[in-house]
Order: structure tokens, then C-alpha cells, then sequence
């Protein structure tokens, strides 16, 4: 990771109302090129919120998000994975023609997207799948064919929304290890987990509450910091000690 | 069995329409809509008269009982027939091309010897209709029949006559005798069918890509708006007009309908008409959250085109403003279209009007589908 080059993603002031509900309420967040990042908070603190300003789905109510030194939107998806957190796939078609078709969407030629279709299906482990019909597979199988989507265009910034649930222990540590790969050869990811050993194997984590980034850092600094053994602990800490204010 | 059980399930199903406020008021409108449609349309009271040109060219005759012109009391006794209107043409040419261009329901023509004719053993006058469309020519001929028939027992006694031999010569500009009701019908079956089709096609899968996250995936690409709906127009016109030519296929060769114009002719209406409708199905499909509801939609868009775009009842006779919705609705342009190529056997001159219509129409329906799209991307 080289702290030197600029952001992949800059997020300041970031407010997004649905209605009278502040999913994002004022998020200043900045993603280093080139690392790990795991966002940690509980259900309904905004993370997916986040994911789908980034990914141009969702327009900033309010401050100003640049990704990739772009706003988002057409202009950058090329360069952008989005992994959904329900499995967003077509139900009727086998799981080749699935990775096919998003491939297609990204511009990949038809060589070269059979060839990385079979890499990804190779690396999670859905090889001998690629004729079942999406709507045949286990929860976990679907969860891996989205996954592959995401990634079929080897996007230079990849954004997970809790890529592993659902997933069994063996194959997590795979994909996980795919991650790191992918992390080596460039690949900025913005990962949302509940898992707290997944957000170890991050560069740097950052803490969301209400809406806001209560703390950012690299799992031993904000263990240390809040002087706790793990980050779930750490990131009680960090909620009581100041639960509406900026992170200290 | 278990009252209260039954009762759970029965006022679980209440709680979800409650919550579903949208299907509630879908329950409330169609019903609505299509019943006054029906009492408006089936019931008589405020329907308009079918507009027919007279052109009395009568010249009469000198009897001793005074002037007879039975070209004249034809034309009044036209005029009082409850849904005729009478306007006076002065040429049959002139009354001619108003019925081509359907501005009247069809011309009545009295030639210049008819009640010297009659006079003298035997005349007719002639009912000029269009020929496409048995809604309209039906009760043209029948008021003219009635009215010639009154007027020729009434000069009987006037005259001292017995009923003078006086008859109707019908005149198709297009068509003809010949033609079975299914020939007439056929271009009617094919627009509805096509349009009922396509639009629950392409709603019902809009519906499901946005509803299995597939459409956010898409919004997340670099794919555009315009883009998303010209592949879904490609993908669903081939499939509606594969289906469309099985329609045409089984009319022509099992029902033995016939096709007087272009089958080009046709399916160019077809096409331009079905662009409207996927995109029409694409828009709707963002109103609609379940499959439930988009089914809910379809007595709506389909029942006013029904019932006003001239498929039962001539759309002449409509109360002025509804007229003018009907001109709005696409299946009242294809239909007449449809019919004037393959009844009438008319060319794409004769056609552009209504081709214009059903591509503004479409173009309307490619600008709502890419509004309906932005809210997607909000």
C-alpha cells in the first residue's frame, strides 16, 4: 500500500435523507488508493447507504463524494465493482451466462470475457456450475456467482456490501485470500462486514454510527485507542465516548 | 376447524391491502372506470350521431299534385333517423373524399333523374361507405334503408302510387361484399393482441429486474438509461413481433382472412405501434411494486382503448371529448390503420397520418421510460 497517492474515494460532509430519516448525516471519510477498507457499525448505521452513493446509485442529499477523482456515476463505473448484498442476478440463466452478460455490460471482449469468466469461476470454487440456472443454486453458490460479477471486470475499485454472508468458513478464507491478490495487483476495496476477523484482515477500518465515521484506523490503532482487545469492543468504546460529535 | 384460524387468515389479508394502498385504490378506480365506460357507451343516452354527407342532385318532377322531389324528403327523412346526422355536400366527389378521410360515416347520393326515375318504373340512390369498418357502414346502410323505405310509402300515397320502386345501391371504396366478419375483425385481433402481450412482457420482466436488484446492478455499470431501455426494446419487439406474425400466419393461411395491402404495410404499424408499448410497459412497471399490481393496470390501459379506439363502437359517435382521448390512445390508430391496409388495401400515403400518431406516441413512451429509469438512479 503507498499512503502517498491520492484517493479513491473522498467523502466530505456527505448527508443523505430518505424522508425524515439521516441515513449519511454529515460522513467525512477518505479511502486511500490501493488499500483495504472495512466499514463496521451495526444495521442501519449507513454503510450500504455509503456503498450506493459511491457506486452512483444514490445522490448525496446533501455534501460531496469524489470517486476516483470523479462523481460518481457513469463516468467511473467502468472502473468500479459493485457487489450487492442480496444476490442481484437473473434467476433463469445459467451462471456462465450471467458472468457473460455483466462482462458484456463492462466492455470485455468475447474472449476475453469467457476466459475470466472461467478464472472466476475457477476461484470460487463453482466450476462444473456454469450451466445450472442461477434460481438451482444453494444461497452461498448465489452469493459467490454475485461476487464473480462484481469482480468479472477487474474493476480498479471494488465495493463489497457484506460479501461473505451467507458464505462457509473455508471458502471465506479463499475469497479473502483472493482479496489480498486482488489488493496486491491495485485494487482499491471498500468492504462492509459484521464480521470482526474480517475487518482485522483490513488496512484500515472505519467505525460508522448514525450516519457519521466515529473513527478511522488500522484495527491495532483503534484497539489501542480505545484500549480494547477487539474492534467490536473498540467500537462500543468509540460510540459512548462521543456518540454524536467527530471522532477523536 | 378453527373459526379464529380463519379469521387470522382473513384479517391478515385486509392488513396487507391496507398497507398496500396503491392495489386499494386500483380496486377502487377500475371498477369505476370501466363501468361508467360501459353505461356511457352501451347505454344510449349521450351518444353522438354519425355524421353522413347528402348529396341531393334531384332535379324532382312537375306532377299535377305540384313539385316531387323525393331527393329532398329523402334527405329530411335521413335527417330525422336518431343517429344521423345530415351535412349537405354539394359533389358526390367532394362527399367522396370526406368519407375517405372519415370525416363522415358515409355518403348518401341522389342522382339528378331519381324521381323521374322512380317515376317511371325504378331508381336508387347510392350509400357510399368506406368499407373498412362494419361499426360504421352497419348503421349508415340501415338509416338510409329505413329512411329511403319511409319516403317511398309516404309518396306512394302522396302520388297515388303504389310504393314506388325506390332501392339502396350500396358502394364500398375499399372492401366490399365480399368480405366475412372475420376479415373485418382480423386487424383488430392483431392490434389488441400485440399491444396486450407485449405490455404485460415487458412489465411483468421490468418488474423482476428491478425487483431482483439486476436493474441497480445495471444502474451501476456504465450502461445508460437510453441504452438499458433500446435493449429491451430489441429484445421484446423481436419476441412481440414473432408472435404478432403468428397471429398474421394463422389469420391468413388457417382463416383464410385476407390481407388486401403491404403485410409490410403492416407490420410497419405493428412495429411502430409495439416501440410505444415496451416502453409504455417499462414505465409502468416503476408504479406498479408486485405483479399483482401491474396485472391491475392492464383493465385500465386496455379498456378505454377498447372501448373508444373503434374496435366496438365507431369512434364518430363518441361524446366530443372523449373523441378527442381517443386520439390519443395508440390502438384507435392502429386499428384504423390496420384495417385500412388489410381491409382497404390502401398504401403507406393513406396510412401516414395515423403511423405519425403511433410514432408520436412511441416517441412519448421512450422519453416516460427514461424519466421512469432516472428515479432508479435518484
Amino acid at each position: 500500500m503507498d499512503a502517498n497517492r491520492g484517493a479513491a474515494i473522498e467523502a466530505s460532509g456527505l448527508v443523505r435523507t430518505f424522508g425524515h430519516l439521516r441515513a449519511l448525516d454529515g460522513l467525512d471519510l477518505s479511502i486511500r488508493t490501493g488499500e483495504i477498507m472495512g466499514l463496521v457499525g451495526p444495521n442501519g448505521a449507513g454503510k450500504t447507504t455509503f456503498i450506493r452513493v459511491v457506486a452512483g446509485l444514490l445522490r448525496p442529499t446533501d455534501g460531496t463524494v469524489r470517486v476516483l477523482e470523479h462523481a460518481p456515476g457513469r463516468r467511473v463505473a467502468a472502473d468500479v465493482g459493485y457487489m450487492t448484498q442480496a444476490a442481484a442476478l437473473y434467476e433463469d440463466l445459467p451462471v456462465l451466462d450471467n458472468l457473460l452478460f455483466f462482462a458484456r455490460l463492462f466492455g470485455l471482449p468475447g474472449d476475453e470475457a469467457k476466459t475470466r469468466a472461467a478464472e472466476l469461476l475457477d476461484l470460487v470454487s463453482l466450476g462444473g456450475k456454469e450451466r445450472v440456472p442461477v434460481r438451482a443454486l444453494s444461497g452461498g453458490m448465489r452469493q459467490l456467482t454475485n461476487l464473480a460479477c462484481a469482480m468479472v471486470h477487474r474493476p480498479r475499485l471494488l465495493l463489497l456490501d457484506e460479501p461473505t454472508v451467507g458464505i462457509d468458513p473455508v471458502l471465506r478464507l479463499r475469497l479473502w485470500d483472493h482479496f489480498r491478490e486482488l489488493n496486491d495487483a491495485g485494487t482499491t476495496i471498500l468492504v462492509t462486514t459484521h464480521v470482526m476477523e474480517e475487518a482485522e484482515r483490513c488496512h484500515r477500518v472505519a467505525l460508522i454510527g448514525a450516519g457519521r465515521a466515529i473513527a478511522v484506523g488500522t484495527p491495532e490503532e483503534l484497539r489501542g485507542a480505545a484500549r480494547t482487545e477487539t474492534i467490536e469492543e473498540a467500537y462500543l468504546v468509540f460510540w459512548n465516548r462521543d456518540p454524536n460529535g467527530d471522532p477523536s | 376447524m378453527s373459526l379464529s384460524r380463519v379469521g387470522a387468515i382473513a384479517v391478515r389479508i385486509l392488513k396487507q391491502f391496507r398497507h398496500d394502498r396503491r392495489t386499494v385504490a386500483l380496486i377502487v378506480i377500475v371498477p369505476l372506470v370501466v363501468m361508467a365506460l360501459i353505461g356511457y357507451l352501451i347505454g344510449d343516452s349521450g351518444k353522438e350521431q354519425l355524421p353522413v354527407a347528402v348529396v341531393n342532385l334531384d332535379a324532382g318532377v312537375e306532377t299535377q299534385a305540384g313539385h316531387v322531389s323525393l331527393g329532398g324528403e329523402i334527405a329530411a327523412a335521413l335527417g330525422r333517423q336518431d343517429q344521423i346526422e345530415v351535412h349537405a355536400v354539394t359533389s358526390e366527389q367532394a362527399a367522396i373524399d370526406q368519407v375517405r378521410s372519415g370525416d363522415v360515416a358515409g355518403a348518401l347520393v341522389m342522382p339528378a333523374d331519381l324521381t323521374r326515375r322512380v317515376l317511371s318504373g325504378g331508381g336508387s340512390v347510392r350509400v357510399v361507405v368506406g368499407g373498412t369498418d362494419p361499426n360504421v357502414q352497419g348503421p349508415v346502410l340501415r338509416a338510409t334503408q329505413a329512411a329511403v323505405l319511409s319516403v317511398a310509402t309516404s309518396a306512394a300515397s302522396t302520388v297515388g302510387f303504389q310504393a314506388p320502386p325506390l332501392s339502396v345501391e350500396p358502394v364500398s371504396l375499399a372492401g366490399g361484399p365480399n368480405l366475412s366478419p372475420l376479415d373485418y375483425d382480423a386487424p383488430i385481433l392483431l392490434t389488441f393482441f400485440a399491444f396486450f402481450l407485449t405490455f404485460l412482457l415487458t412489465s411483468v420482466s421490468f418488474l423482476r429486474e428491478r425487483s431482483s436488484g439486476t436493474l441497480e446492478r445495471l444502474m451501476a455499470s456504465p450502461v445508460s438509461r437510453l441504452e438499458v431501455l433500446l435493449g429491451y426494446l430489441l429484445g421484446f419487439i423481436g419476441f412481440a413481433m414473432a408472435q404478432a406474425l403468428l397471429i398474421l400466419g394463422y389469420a391468413t393461411w388457417v382463416l383464410d382472412v385476407r390481407i388486401a395491402g403491404s403485410i409490410w404495410l403492416v407490420l410497419l404499424v405493428l412495429v411502430v405501434l409495439l416501440v410505444g408499448v415496451v416502453n409504455l410497459g417499462i414505465a409502468l412497471s416503476f408504479y406498479a411494486r408486485n405483479e399483482l399490481q401491474v396485472v391491475q393496470f392492464m383493465p385500465l390501459i386496455l379498456v378505454p382503448q377498447v372501448f373508444l379506439g373503434g374496435l366496438i363502437w365507431p369512434v364518430q359517435t363518441l361524446w366530443p371529448p372523449l373523441r378527442l382521448l381517443s386520439q390519443l390512445l395508440p390502438l384507435t390508430h392502429s386499428t384504423v390503420a390496420l384495417r385500412a391496409v388489410m381491409v382497404g388495401g390502401v398504401g403507406f400515403g393513406d396510412v401516414a397520418g395515423r403511423l405519425l400518431a403511433l410514432l408520436a406516441f412511441s416517441v412519448a413512451m421512450v422519453a416516460l421510460g427514461v424519466l421512469a429509469l432516472r428515479k432508479q438512479r435518484a
